[in-house]
């Protein structure tokens, strides 16, 4: 069976500093993967590197979603084919309107897959139902995107955004990173709803609690750019206990 | 004189003397500014100083369409010129209230359109010199209907010149929309705007020429006490654009809101300059202007509020922002404020940016393709500007002239 993403042997650097120092990881359809990390491990530059953003440069390796590499592929290409990354600092647009670029990004995917467009008032109906899941309230999906929000309510924005997308291969960035309990809570079904035979998730965190929330099916520990250690959902718990310290030692 | 500045025929206009006569000694005296003037520093006219000076006489044809309405989708009454020439079918069946008249033979309304006009600018002096649509628009009462002014013609070969005199009455009501796709050699329009007490404008103007046109238009504005005027414009056609604006507050309580988006690529060139004299107390102005410059297209934007020693509580802003889509585009930008009285709000700023890569990242990691997510944050950054147009019926107008800009295309 094909993995839905393989990572092999991925080198990387931002600038002139390499970051990634060879990452093997494979992540079958349906599994929940964590990656914990101490802080400048180098989780948020994998996530990016996976999305494509520019100034990301691969260096060495590949990362191939279901058996074709993804390293020539624009950001939207990437997108479209299935992946998604949930950002740990959404990004606000001043001047965008929340619904022309849901909807903007929901017709991308469709057209890409032969698709008719939706319809707008389709589409506004769609947007409710699932906002309502995550407790976005109306007033927030007028508004232009990310702006005036709180950090719980972006992260939430950003689950929605999963939801609309359906992506196959969707990554976590810090998604836990400033929610209080009750948004953690929300944040965390709005993810698990969407946990499905068909798609994977790649979870990034600094801290097991996320964990408790979303289970994951593999954790693995990365430290100086390169995975040190994977097991299954105890390593988390061994991690809060003990701290990335023995880890790093161990590199 | 400059010898390369051809001369039409213009004995006429000398023999009648006043107030043409006098435009045109000036103009030839003048002729085309240099470089070494200050205002025109940014903006070359030298591609000008070959042209034929060339009013047409009369209409081409007899094909006037009210298609122009139409095709814009609101309900107005059309005036259309045809290179430079006004086509007399527009100017029957005026909507109630609204009077035309000749402005050629109206020796003080042509007076008062030279007293509006932006001082020291060569079209301000040429165009009411050779003027071939010369109208003076008398406005009573509440208009219901929007006007049209809407300026066409191919003759390459002409230059265009209406020069055009709106006059508001005490508490009179206006919606004014100023429509310029032609594509004669020079299109240079003078316009006054003279708003009596308590009266309003509400005034759009699309500059959408031809790729080879020239287009200078000079704009005087004088608003009484309690008058306003909220003007738009919207530059994105000709080969070089400049849209000069003077406003006069003439009386206490006027408001003036005057605000511009140009758009510019291949190597066009946009400017958008204005002056603003607070003469009198009280009144306030309010400028908000957008540049959009690609390729190696180069934007202007100079704008100057006079502050005068009695104009106490005056509130005068004006922001500009222009954003570079290129390395090899040019925004330049010359706010300046001149303040003689002591008690005023006065502020302005000008920047000049690129996109936001991040936003962007942020945007195609969406799947929203490259091209479509660089339009929505073009857009985004229109879209305030255009917002503040309280008229709906004439914002209508300017969104698809900045769409189909956006989209690559012509704009019409």
């Amino acid at each position: 069976m094909t993995a839905l993403l393989e990572i092999r042997d991925l080198h990387a650097s931002v600038g002139d500093k390499p970051i990634l120092k060879g990452i093997n990881l494979t992540i079958n359809a349906g599994e929940v993967h964590a990656i914990m990390g101490p802080n400048g491990s180098g989780k948020s530059t994998m996530s990016y590197v996976l999305a494509g953003r520019d100034g990301y440069e691969v260096t060495g390796g590949d990362i191939l979603m279901n058996g074709e590499s993804m390293l020539e592929m624009e950001p939207d290409e990437r997108a479209r084919a299935g992946m998604f990354l949930a950002f740990q600092y959404p990004v606000e647009l001043p001047g965008v309107g929340g619904m022309s670029f849901l909807r903007a990004a929901v017709n991308a995917r469709r057209v890409e897959a032969g698709e008719e467009e939706i319809d707008q008032l389709g589409f506004v109906k769609i947007v409710r139902e699932k906002a309502k899941l995550l407790g976005i309230s109306d007033d927030m999906l007028k508004r232009a995107v990310n702006v005036g929000f709180s950090g719980g309510e972006k992260k939430r924005y950003e689950i929605l955004q999963m939801a609309l997308l359906e992506p196959t291969m969707a990554v976590l960035d810090e998604t836990d990173s400033g929610l209080d309990v009750d948004a953690l809570r929300i944040v965390s079904e709005g993810v698990n709803v969407l946990r499905d035979p068909a798609r994977a998730m790649l979870v990034i965190t600094h801290y097991q609690r996320l964990l408790d929330h979303i289970v994951p099916d593999y954790v693995h520990i990365l430290a100086g750019g390169k995975i040190r250690k994977s097991g299954g959902k105890e390593l988390a718990l061994e991690v809060e206990e003990s701290g990335y310290a023995g880890i790093d030692d161990a590199a | 004189m400059p010898g390369s500045m051809m001369q039409p025929d213009l004995s006429g206009v000398t023999a009648t003397g006043g107030t043409r006569a006098a435009a045109l000694a000036r103009w030839q005296d003048n002729g085309w500014p240099g470089p070494r003037v200050e205002a025109w520093r940014y903006t070359s006219l030298a591609k000008l100083s070959d042209l034929e000076i060339a009013p047409v006489a009369s209409l081409a044809g007899s094909a006037s369409g009210p298609g122009m309405a139409a095709a814009t989708g609101i309900a107005a009454h059309v005036i259309r010129f045809e290179n430079g020439v006004v086509d007399p079918a527009g100017l029957t069946g005026l909507p109630g209230g609204v009077t035309i008249g000749d402005l050629g033979s109206d020796e003080a309304a042509t007076a008062r359109l030279a007293e509006l006009a932006p001082k020291g600018h060569p079209v301000s002096d040429l165009s009411l010199a050779v003027m071939n649509g010369g109208l003076v628009i008398d406005v009573e009462g509440t208009v219901e209907t929007p006007l049209m002014l809407l300026f066409e013609g191919d003759d390459r070969a002409a230059s265009a010149h209406p020069a055009i005199l709106v006059r508001l009455a005490a508490g009179a009501k206006l919606q004014l929309a100023e429509w310029h796709q032609s594509s004669v050699g020079l299109s240079a329009p003078l316009i006054g705007h003279d708003i009596g007490a308590g009266a309003r404008l509400e005034q759009v103007k699309v500059q959408a020429e031809g790729a080879e046109t020239t287009h200078l238009a000079a704009t005087g504005v004088a608003l009484a006490a309690g008058a306003s005027i909220h003007g738009f414009s919207l530059s994105t056609g000709g080969s070089l654009a400049r849209l000069e604006t003077h406003v006069t507050m003439q009386g206490e309580e006027a408001d003036c809101q005057l605000s511009a988006i140009y758009m510019g690529r291949g190597s066009q060139h946009q400017d958008i300059t204005t002056f603003m004299d607070h003469a009198v107390a009280n009144c306030t102005s309010n400028q908000i202007i957008r540049g959009v410059l690609d390729d190696t297209a180069r934007g202007v934007y100079q704008g100057k509020v006079h502050v005068a020693p009695d104009a106490q509580k005056t509130d005068g802003q004006q922001m500009s922002r222009a954003l570079l889509l290129s390395r090899k585009a040019e925004a330049d930008a010359k706010p300046e404020l001149e303040i003689y009285a002591d008690d005023v709000i006065c502020a302005h700023g000008a920047t000049v940016g690129e996109l936001d890569a991040t936003q962007l990242f942020y945007l195609t990691s969406r799947g929203i393709p490259y091209e479509i997510a660089r339009s929505m944050l073009i857009e985004a950054f229109l879209i305030d500007t255009i917002e503040t147009i309280e008229n709906e019926t004439l914002a209508g107008l300017l969104r698809p002239v900045a769409e189909a800009w956006l989209a690559g295309g012509e704009a019409s």
